[in-house]
């Protein structure tokens, strides 16, 4: 009974091993270059990246998939397959440096790419799909949305960088209480955006909260009465009756101002590609670059571009 | 002579497993290092560990972690002091007082605990601790070391505990059996045989605590604060170094000057908790030379 036993401990861990095995044989070729006339067959589409945009793209996925259903639907040309396409997030730096190893075929970017990042993409495709504002989003509750709903860019710059700690400071009639900045992880899409728009420069506070997603980040906001922090415009339209948003030298970020581009505190919405995409790939670059894609990017409260 | 063959057939497979696992540990270690050499090369090792400013991306370019070490060692020992107390007494009860039927009805609930996703706990504390100290204590923000250090030790305390257990039941009823037989009472043999006897497991369960709490990431980048300020106090935000390489690493431009550095940032993690746990098991061992 023993020795049975013993047996099937080793035959467990021999096909562990070989699964091993197996397992290492095919990654190895998937990382060599792709030689013959025909590509692995490789049914589905990997996107990911920036958290502000993947939720964009899932919706459109979504739609594109109930629409069409099979890949020849789309183009006569395709296969008959079902369409499969992943979307993921984990932020701009994240969508770059996926899409150059070859993890997605379609990366994310809610940023300005840089001259390395465009060197290494030089063989692909860059879209912009739309763009994006950050907005200076505060609690409504918070008595500055009726006191003085608009601050200077000055003022702005001295609460990021910690000049500013009180409300009262900014205004005698706000409270005497500390204002909780919340800011995206340095080095990120957005933080480097709100650097070249508004600190130029300047460090943010070490005072201030990181939040990993721009998503939580709102939550912060909507749940601080005290809080501030720069917030997609797409968040403060989808949540308009938890986060107000503060007008900058006067300049409220409107549609109309934003398109105009007179609020520019804003970035780039970018789909990126790192070689030529593939027919299917290109289909649904297509469709996102469609007015239907747009209606998407609007819908979700973003600035389509078109 | 089959089962000799069988014998050692098992033996070599056993053999090449436990040698594949200490390899892919070394190999790990061996790429982290890799990919933080030339930040080594840049900084020397002292000033990264005692450099308090941390600017990784906009010039001056700086690379210090001492914030962030430091509030690694405020999450992870403040975690220790909450639940070690608990811990072990509730891990002296269940070997040597609790009821039969208790024990067994503790025990599973201890392990599915364990079971719980770190996810999890950092949303309840974000949801619950964080506002019931902004609502309590009437400070702008809840988030604090302190906040995050409860939820760790919540996360840890069944580990110390079913660690702990199992040692206080490997002590053998013999000894426990003739210290009452002198006649002393149960809470005297519980404290003076027992305790002592298996103090070495529960050390190491103790150091098994920390290692998990210093390395933990996802409750305490939901509920420390991430602020880059050195933490004064334990109720101060900080940052924590896994929180840091889990915030910052998706940003990072691949084998850039800031990639690296978070590398760097995780090298000094693992030697930390490495160093803890080796000192610990030195603690154990001197001990137990005095002792006999």
């Amino acid at each position: 009974m023993k020795r049975k036993n013993l047996l099937i401990v080793g035959l467990i861990s021999l096909l562990m091993m070989a699964l091993l095995a197996v397992a290492g044989c095919s990654s190895d070729n998937a990382e060599a270059p792709e030689g013959g006339a025909t590509p692995p067959a490789d049914t589905s589409i990997r996107i990911g990246g920036s958290s502000t945009l993947s939720p964009i793209i899932a919706k459109c996925a979504d739609n594109f998939t109930e629409e069409f259903k099979t890949w020849d639907k789309v183009d006569a040309n395709l296969p008959a397959e079902n369409i499969v396409i992943f979307v993921s997030t984990g932020g701009s730096g994240f969508g770059v440096k996926s899409t150059i190893d070859g993890t997605f075929d379609l990366g994310l970017v809610a940023r300005t790419l840089k001259d390395e990042e465009k060197a290494e993409l030089e063989g692909g495709q860059t879209n912009q799909i739309g763009s994006d504002v950050l907005t200076i989003a505060v609690n409504p509750n918070n008595p500055i949305t009726t006191i003085k709903p608009d601050i200077s860019r000055e003022e702005l710059k001295n609460i990021f960088a910690g000049e500013i700690t009180t409300w009262n400071q900014l205004d005698p009639a706000l409270p005497d209480k500390a204002i909780i900045v919340a800011v995206r992880d340095l080095g990120g899409g957005a933080s480097e955006v709100f650097d070249t728009a508004v600190m130029k420069g300047t460090p943010i506070s070490k005072d201030a909260q990181q939040i990993p997603s721009m998503g939580a980040l709102a939550g912060k906001v909507m749940e601080n009465d005290m809080a501030i922090g720069y917030v997609s415009s797409g968040l403060v339209n989808q949540n308009a009756d938890k986060l107000f948003a503060l007008s900058i030298d006067g300049i409220a970020p409107t549609l109309e101002n934003i398109k105009s581009g007179e609020y520019d505190i804003g970035r780039p919405l970018l789909i990126i590609t790192k070689s030529e995409p593939t027919a299917k790939q290109q289909a649904f670059l297509d469709y996102l670059m469609s007015d239907k894609g747009f209606a998407v990017v609007e819908d979700l409260g973003y600035i389509p571009n078109n | 002579m089959n089962r000799t063959i069988t014998n050692t057939f098992i033996k070599i497979v056993s053999f090449v497993i436990a040698f594949t696992c200490s390899l892919l540990i070394i190999a790990v270690f061996l790429f982290i290092l890799r990919e933080s050499l030339p930040i080594w090369q840049m900084t020397n090792p002292l000033a990264f560990i005692s450099g308090r400013e941390w600017s990784p991306v906009f010039e001056p370019i700086q690379f210090g972690i001492a914030p962030m070490l430091a509030s690694t060692l405020w999450v992870a020992f403040g975690a220790l002091i909450i639940a070690v107390p608990i811990a072990l007494s509730c891990a002296i009860f269940l070997a040597e007082y609790a009821p039969d039927w208790l024990a067994r009805l503790l025990r599973p609930v201890l392990n599915i605990i364990t079971g719980i996703p770190s996810v999890v706990y950092g949303f309840l504390g974000a949801a619950v601790l964080v506002k019931f100290f902004e609502v309590r204590f009437q400070v702008a923000s809840g988030e604090s070391l302190f906040a995050a250090s409860i939820v760790l030790a919540f996360m840890v305390v069944p580990y110390i505990v079913v660690n702990s257990e199992s040692a206080l039941r490997a002590v053998p009823e013999e000894f426990k059996l003739s210290a009452l037989a002198t006649g002393v009472s149960k809470p005297y043999v519980t404290m003076k045989v027992v305790v002592p006897m298996a103090k070495r497991g529960m050390l190491g369960s103790i150091a098994l605590a920390f290692g998990r709490a210093a390395g933990e990431t996802m409750a305490v980048l939901m509920i420390a604060g991430n602020v880059l300020r050195f933490p004064e106090s334990w109720f101060s935000r900080g940052e924590p170094l896994s929180a840091l390489i889990a915030l910052e690493l998706g940003s990072a431009a691949p084998h850039s000057s800031h990639y690296q550095g978070l590398f760097a940032a995780g090298l000094v993690l693992i030697a930390v908790v490495t160093i803890i746990n080796i000192s610990i098991n030195y603690l154990v061992k001197r001990n137990e030379l005095v002792k006999y």
